[in-house]
C-alpha cells in the first residue's frame, strides 16, 4: 500500500469508519439475504429431493408438493406396477393443515404438512430420524425437529391434527419447509383421520433404472392424461419455485438497494475525501507524481475500504446469522463459501465504481493552482 | 571559481492566455538563464507574469512559443506524460505556503518524493533523514506539519525540494509567510544550497531582502525582463517597487516609494513609524 494511501485513510478515523461502515452494512445485507435465500432453497426443496422415489404421480393440474389438491384412488396405483420400468410404488397422503400443541384444540397452532406414508415401504417417510421411534404406530406421530424446536413439542407430548390426538414418538429432520413442517403418521391412520380410505395424494414410484425417469413419466401421462407424472428433481424444483418465485423479486430489490447503499456511502466518502485533499493532490502533481500515481492512491483507498467493509460485513453475517435463526426460526440462513466469494466480487465492483468518479476529478486538478497562497 | 553549468535556459518563451481580442501575453518572448551555484531573484509587480514564468520554468505549464531546457533536456519537445518525471528528478519546488501533506510527518513528506522503483525504502528514509539533519530538523522528523513553525515547515519544504538532488530549485515567494528572522534564515539557506550543493536557485519574490542573498536580480514586468529598472523598497510593506511608476512621498528630505496608494496613505498618516534610510 502506498504511504499516501495509508496516511490518508488512517489519519481520519471517523471518515474511514463511516466509509467502512457503509460497505460493511451493505455486505451484511447482501450476504444475509443470499444466506436466507440459500437457506430457504435448501429447506423448501430438501424434503422432496430426499424422498426415495424417482417419479411422483399426482392428479393432473397439481403443481407442487405444498399445494397439492390431488386425490388419487389407490387402485389406480396397482396399475402402475405393470408400467415397464417400474420396480415398486407406494401411496402417500400429504395434507397441509393447522395442528395444535397439546391434546385439546386450545393449544398453540402450528402449520404442518401431515404426511401419511406406508411404514412398510418407508417411501415418503421421515428423511432422517434424530430421536425416538422411527415408525409411528396407531395414534402416534413423528414430528420434524424444526417443529419441535419452534413450538417446544417433545417426545411424549400430544398434538391434535385432522380431528385426532396423536402422541409424539420420534423426531426427524429434513422435513422443514420454513413456513410449515412435516409430521408423519402411518398411511392407514391418515386415511382414517382424513376420511380418505382408498385414496392417496401421490403415488411414489421407484424405477429399475432411475435414468429412465423422463421416459417412464411420459409413458404414464400418455396412458392416462388425468394424472401428472413428474421426476423427483423436477418436483423438488417446482416446490422450490412455489415458495421462492414470489420471494426472489423482493430479495433482488433489497439486494440492489443494499448494493446501492454501499456504493453511495463508499463513493461519497471517497469523493469528498478526494475533493478535500484536492490541493494535496495538486502538490503531488506539482512535485512530479503522475496522474497514474494519484489514481492508484484513490483506488487503493477504495479497495482498503472495501476489504475492511467486506471482512466486517461477512464476519457479522457469520456471527449474527445463526443468532438470528435461533430467535426467528423462519430466518433460515445457509452460508456457502461460493456466495461469500460472490459478495467479495460485488464489493470489489462496488469500490471500483466508487473510486472511478474521484479519479476523473483528480485528472482535472491543475498543479499550477498550488502556487496560489 | 567552480565550473558552472546551465540548469535553466529559456529562449524566446511566450505564453499567451486566451485568444483573439481577449488574448493576454503573460510572457512575451522572454530569454532567461540560470547556472549552478547562483541565486537568481525574479522581481516585479503583481501581475507581471512571475508565476507564469516559474510554472513554465518548472515544466508545469507549456509555453505558447519558445524553448526551455532544464539541465540539458529540452522539455518543450517532451510529451505531456513525460513532464512529471522531469519535475520529480530535475526540479525542486519551494512554495510560499509550504505545501506539505498534512497527514505525513516531516520525514515522510521528504521521503515520499524520493521513493521510486529504483530506490529502496531504507535508502529513501536515510536520504530524507540526512537532508532534515542538514537543515537542523533532526528533532522534528516525526512531527506533523501542524506541529511545526512556519520556518520549520519551509525547511521541510526545502528538504523535499532537494530530495532527488535536482540541479534546479524554483522557489515561489519562499519568505512571504515567514517573520523577518525566519525569512532571513531561509534566504541564507537558499544561498548556501546554491553555493555548497551547486544548485541553480531561481526565486520569485517581492521581498527586498532577497537581494542580499542574490547573485543576480532581474525585473519582470508586463511579461518581459527589463534591465533599466530602478527599484526601491516600500517602507510600509517591504515590497520591491519600480521607482519610475510607484506612488511617491517625501519626508525629511528623503523620497519614499510605495507599491500602492494604500501603503502611501499609511505612511503619510504616520511617517515616523515607517521612515528610515530611504533605499
Amino acid at each position: 500500500m502506498l504511504l499516501v494511501t495509508r496516511k490518508n485513510l488512517f489519519s481520519e478515523p471517523t471518515r474511514l469508519a463511516i466509509s467502512v461502515g457503509g460497505v460493511a452494512v451493505s455486505v451484511l445485507l447482501i450476504t444475509f439475504l443470499l444466506a436466507l435465500f440459500r437457506g430457504w432453497n435448501e429447506k423448501v426443496g430438501g424434503f422432496v429431493e430426499n424422498v426415495d422415489a424417482d417419479i411422483w404421480i399426482a392428479r393432473e393440474g397439481t403443481t407442487d408438493f405444498l399445494a397439492a389438491g390431488s386425490i388419487l384412488p389407490t387402485e389406480r396405483g396397482e396399475q402402475l406396477s405393470s408400467v415397464p420400468g417400474v420396480e415398486r410404488w407406494s401411496p402417500l397422503i400429504v395434507r397441509p393443515m393447522t395442528a395444535t400443541k397439546g391434546a385439546t384444540k386450545d393449544g398453540t397452532e402450528m402449520d404442518v404438512q401431515l404426511v401419511g406414508y406406508d411404514p412398510q415401504s418407508a417411501m415418503g417417510g421421515p428423511v432422517r430420524m434424530e430421536e425416538g421411534k422411527g415408525v409411528p404406530g396407531p395414534g402416534e406421530v413423528v414430528v420434524d425437529e424444526a417443529l419441535s424446536h419452534r413450538y417446544g413439542v417433545d417426545i411424549g407430548d400430544s398434538i391434535a391434527a385432522a380431528g385426532r390426538d396423536w402422541t409424539v414418538v420420534g423426531k426427524s429432520s429434513g422435513g422443514d419447509f420454513v413456513a410449515s413442517q412435516t409430521i408423519f403418521v402411518a398411511l392407514d391412520e391418515a386415511q382414517e383421520a382424513l376420511e380418505m380410505e382408498g385414496l392417496a395424494t401421490f403415488f411414489l414410484l421407484k424405477l429399475r433404472d432411475p435414468s429412465q425417469g423422463e421416459q417412464v413419466a411420459e409413458a404414464i401421462e400418455s396412458a392416462d392424461p388425468r394424472v401428472l407424472a413428474i421426476t423427483n428433481d423436477d418436483f423438488a424444483a417446482a416446490t422450490r419455485d412455489r415458495v421462492l418465485s414470489d420471494v426472489i423479486p423482493i430479495l433482488m430489490v433489497i439486494l440492489i438497494l443494499a448494493f446501492t447503499v454501499g456504493l453511495v456511502v463508499a463513493a461519497l466518502t471517497i469523493y469528498t475525501a478526494t475533493v478535500e485533499k484536492a490541493r494535496e493532490y495538486g502538490i503531488l502533481k506539482a512535485v512530479g507524481f503522475s496522474n497514474g500515481y494519484l489514481y492508484r492512491v484513490v483506488f487503493e483507498q477504495s479497495l482498503v475500504t472495501g476489504l475492511l467493509g467486506f471482512l466486517i460485513g461477512a464476519g457479522l453475517t457469520v456471527v449474527v446469522g445463526p443468532l438470528t435463526q435461533e430467535v426467528v426460526p423462519q430466518f433460515v440462513v445457509f452460508i456457502r463459501w461460493q456466495d461469500v466469494l460472490g459478495v467479495a466480487g460485488f464489493t470489489l465492483l462496488m469500490v471500483l465504481i466508487a473510486a472511478y468518479v474521484p479519479t476523473r476529478r483528480l485528472a482535472a486538478i491543475d498543479p499550477v493552482a498550488v502556487f496560489k497562497a | 571559481m567552480p565550473d558552472r553549468s546551465m540548469v535553466l535556459q529559456m529562449q524566446a518563451v511566450t505564453k499567451v492566455y486566451g485568444t483573439g481580442d481577449a488574448a493576454v501575453a503573460a510572457l512575451d518572448s522572454v530569454d532567461f538563464q540560470a547556472q549552478t551555484g547562483e541565486v537568481v531573484v525574479v522581481m516585479g509587480p503583481s501581475g507581471a507574469g512571475k508565476t507564469t514564468f516559474l510554472t513554465i520554468a518548472g515544466a508545469l505549464l507549456r509555453p505558447t512559443a519558445g524553448t526551455i531546457e532544464i539541465a540539458g533536456t529540452d522539455i518543450t519537445r517532451l510529451r505531456e506524460k513525460d513532464l512529471p518525471a522531469i519535475r520529480r528528478e530535475k526540479v525542486g519546488f519551494i512554495f510560499q505556503s509550504f505545501n506539505l501533506l498534512e497527514a505525513l510527518t516531516a520525514l515522510e513528506n521528504v521521503r515520499l518524493v524520493i521513493a521510486d522503483e529504483a530506490t529502496t525504502e531504507r535508502a529513501a528514509t536515510n536520504r530524507a533523514r540526512e537532508l532534515l539533519d542538514m537543515l537542523g530538523l533532526s528533532h522534528r522528523l516525526k512531527s506533523l506539519p501542524k506541529q511545526l513553525s512556519g520556518g520549520e515547515k519551509q525547511r521541510v519544504g526545502i528538504a523535499r525540494a532537494l530530495a532527488n538532488n535536482p540541479d534546479l530549485i524554483l522557489a515561489d515567494e519562499p519568505t512571504a509567510n515567514l517573520d523577518s528572522k525566519r525569512g532571513l534564515e531561509v534566504m541564507r539557506l537558499l544561498r548556501r544550497i546554491a553555493i555548497e550543493l551547486d544548485k541553480g536557485v531561481v526565486v520569485v519574490s517581492h521581498d527586498h531582502r532577497m537581494r542580499e542573498v542574490a547573485h543576480r536580480v532581474v525585473w519582470l514586468e508586463d511579461g518581459r525582463f527589463r534591465s533599466d529598472v530602478v527599484t526601491a523598497r516600500d517602507p510600509v510593506c517591504g515590497q520591491v517597487v519600480e521607482v519610475e511608476v510607484a506612488p511617491t512621498a517625501s519626508f525629511e528630505g528623503h523620497s519614499y516609494y510605495f507599491c500602492a496608494e494604500q501603503c502611501l496613505k499609511l505612511f503619510e498618516a504616520n511617517p515616523h513609524r515607517y521612515a528610515g534610510p530611504a533605499e
